[in-house]
């Protein structure tokens, strides 16, 4: 009896390896060795599609890449309405072994400051993305939550609502990029410029996409229309874990509904409001369709910039570069999640 | 009688909250719709309108020209094919081996299963964009053309979801069947593709549909695979570089049709299995 379930297990094991043989195969040769070899030639100049040999330069390409300097400008002058006139970034910034290049000025405690790097569409980029990750997460789980309480009660109607609310998730975000494109028109042609008229936010005339201050909500928008579905999706299916009756021994109890919310939906459905930004934050410090397509070269996400590094400008090595400073970002947002939420709790 | 108003109060809240919902869910494609039915001259009428008129009379007036144009435009018809073979061999591929990950995981014991199970969850926290470059790289080199290439890289999102939610499937199966099963004499693999598998149907058709959905919009892989192979691309690489038949300048109007010819079957799927799509949805975030 004990040699037969001996064997029995080890056949299981034996068994079990050769289920899972061609998963592993697969990740590995589509995951962790392509993630070696950026690694690898993160570390190299690799030029994409090109005879030139390919050779070690060390830490090049990130020195390259995030290179800052915050330097403090001397006044030289004063013009007549009494403005301080600054020496000229350029004449005092350093160029070897990479030129520094002015990303902002700004003033602390009466001293000027220029910020530089010696490649500041990334470190854009880095922010860009950031503010972006961050504004349209917390939109979205507002705005999620909001939807998932209306849609846990019962109305008539609640099919037809349920099947638009899936409409934004499906749509490909490369098919809804274009249609936002379109709807942020810079002229009346566009949906958004005929409503601004209507309540006089603008002339009719706004470029949304081109005004450098409106870029990047626009593409919050986008995010947050198409992603709030399958935000309420999570919460909705933690809403409905929650016994119905706390909340009518709760009323009796003389608590209202503002208290009920806080003190006893928030907590219940913590667990699940964890997992959900987990993932959508991970989503979007990744975004890429919607920056590549609405902006191309105009704007650049982490993901797009990038890309535009191995594609338009051939250069492997320091795409790479660029690519295992996402991943090690994107690592960083793992680990204080979970040390937020206290750990992954076990199945 | 002021409880009754306070209550009809917060219901007139609750339906304008209601229909706020579902004109914001569902504007941008009716907008798309509309815009897909103007002629050129019609688009560039100022303000735009919300259902295609006559610039001169004002009366309504739908042109049907951007969708024949659309089904005449061979890239796009060409896209159309490629992403049904992608999505379509992702989906197949991914369930086959998925199920088999996903029963060894679920049923079997064995040792390191904890860390397999933890490794494949790690995967999907994966940036595609940490892995183009090395992908790249390997497709170069072997000399694999675009198709293939897609439905290979495209496992990097479908296959661990996919065994991931097919595994707690596995899971919660009574073990009694396959100890039947096996008192019958069916060996482990006997028992798990003639008894357990048949009823991971309705998990297969959740995980399915998911990973059909993903395949068919993926973007950066499709972007980045076919940019010397054009003949390849997928739906959505066509859709980003669309250059029209009729327009001469950015063809939104043959744009807003193929969107809404990519965009109806999705829909039509969505309508049909709406609760299956939500189950897999919520079931990585509630049972994980």
């Amino acid at each position: 009896m004990k040699t037969k379930r001996h064997s029995l297990e080890k056949n299981e094991q034996k068994m079990a390896l050769w289920l899972l043989l061609p998963s592993f195969v697969i990740l590995f040769t589509i995951a962790f060795y392509p993630l070696g070899s950026v690694f690898s030639k993160s570390f190299t100049n690799e030029r994409f599609a090109s005879s030139q040999k390919t050779e070690f330069v060390g830490m090049q390409n990130y020195q390259k890449l995030l290179s800052l300097k915050i330097t403090k400008l001397e006044a030289v002058s004063q013009d007549s309405n009494g403005t301080i006139i600054y020496e000229d970034p350029i004449d005092i910034l350093p160029r070897e072994p990479f030129r520094y290049k002015e990303i902002s000025q700004f003033n602390i405690f009466s001293n000027h400051y220029v910020f530089s790097a010696t490649d500041p569409a990334f470190i854009v980029s880095v922010k860009d993305t950031l503010t972006f990750t961050l504004l349209s997460v917390a939109l979205e789980t507002i705005l999620g939550m909001a939807v998932a309480l209306i849609m846990i009660k019962n109305f008539p109607g609640r099919g037809g609502m349920r099947v638009a609310m899936l409409v934004p998730w499906a749509i490909p975000t490369a098919v809804s990029s274009r249609m936002w494109e379109w709807m942020f028109a810079s002229t009346r042609v566009g949906v958004f410029n005929v409503m601004g008229q209507w309540f006089g936010i603008t002339n009719g005339q706004f470029p949304w996409l081109a005004d450098p201050s409106t870029q990047v909500w626009a593409m919050i928008a986008i995010d947050v229309w198409k992603t709030t579905p399958f935000m309420a999706l999570l919460i909705m299916a933690g809403l409905q874990t929650i016994p119905k009756g706390i909340y009518e021994a709760a009323t009796i109890d003389g608590c209202n509904g503002w208290k009920q919310f806080t003190k006893m939906t928030l907590p219940m459905v913590k667990d699940t409001l964890v997992v959900a930004l987990i993932f959508r934050t991970l989503d979007a410090l990744r975004v890429f369709d919607l920056f590549q397509i609405v902006f191309a070269q105009k704007r650049y996400s982490m993901a797009s910039y990038s890309y535009y590094q191995l594609i338009d400008n051939k250069l492997m090595g320091y795409s790479s570069a660029t690519s295992v400073v996402i991943f090690l970002i994107i690592f960083l947002f793992i680990i204080l999640y979970t040390k937020i939420s206290g750990g992954v709790t076990d199945e | 009688m002021n409880k009754k108003a306070s209550k009809i109060f917060s219901k007139i809240i609750f339906w304008i909250l209601v229909v706020y919902l579902f004109i914001y869910f569902v504007f941008p494609f009716y907008w798309t719709i509309n815009t897909s039915l103007k002629t050129e001259n019609q688009l560039l009428m100022t303000p735009a309108t919300f259902i295609p008129v006559d610039h001169l009379t004002g009366e309504a007036v739908f042109s049907l020209q951007n969708y024949k144009a659309v089904f005449t435009n061979p890239t796009f018809i060409n896209g159309l094919k490629n992403s049904l073979i992608v999505a379509l061999s992702v989906t197949i591929l991914c369930l086959i081996i998925g199920s088999f990950a996903a029963f060894a995981l679920g049923k079997l014991r064995f040792k390191g299963k904890r860390f397999s199970l933890y490794l494949i969850l790690s995967m999907t926290m994966f940036p595609q964009i940490s892995v183009l470059t090395g992908l790249y790289a390997v497709i170069n080199k072997f000399h694999i053309s675009a198709i293939p290439a897609m439905i290979f890289s495209y496992f990097l999102f479908t296959l661990p979801f996919t065994i991931w939610v097919m595994t707690s499937f596995f899971k919660g199966l009574p073990n009694s069947l396959m100890q039947a099963a096996n008192v019958d004499g069916a060996t482990a693999f006997q028992s798990f593709y003639m008894i357990l598998l048949p009823l991971t149907a309705p998990a297969m058709v959740t995980t399915g549909l998911l990973a059909f959905i993903a395949a068919w919009n993926e973007y950066l892989f499709a972007l980045t695979f076919t940019s010397i192979e054009e003949s390849a691309r997928t739906v959505p690489v066509a859709m980003a570089l669309f250059t029209g038949t009729i327009a001469k300048q950015e063809p939104f109007g043959e744009i807003m049709a193929a969107a809404v010819v990519v965009t109806i079957p999705l829909l039509i799927l969505i309508y049909i299995f709406q609760k299956k799509l939500i189950e897999g949805l919520t079931a990585g975030a509630v049972k994980g």
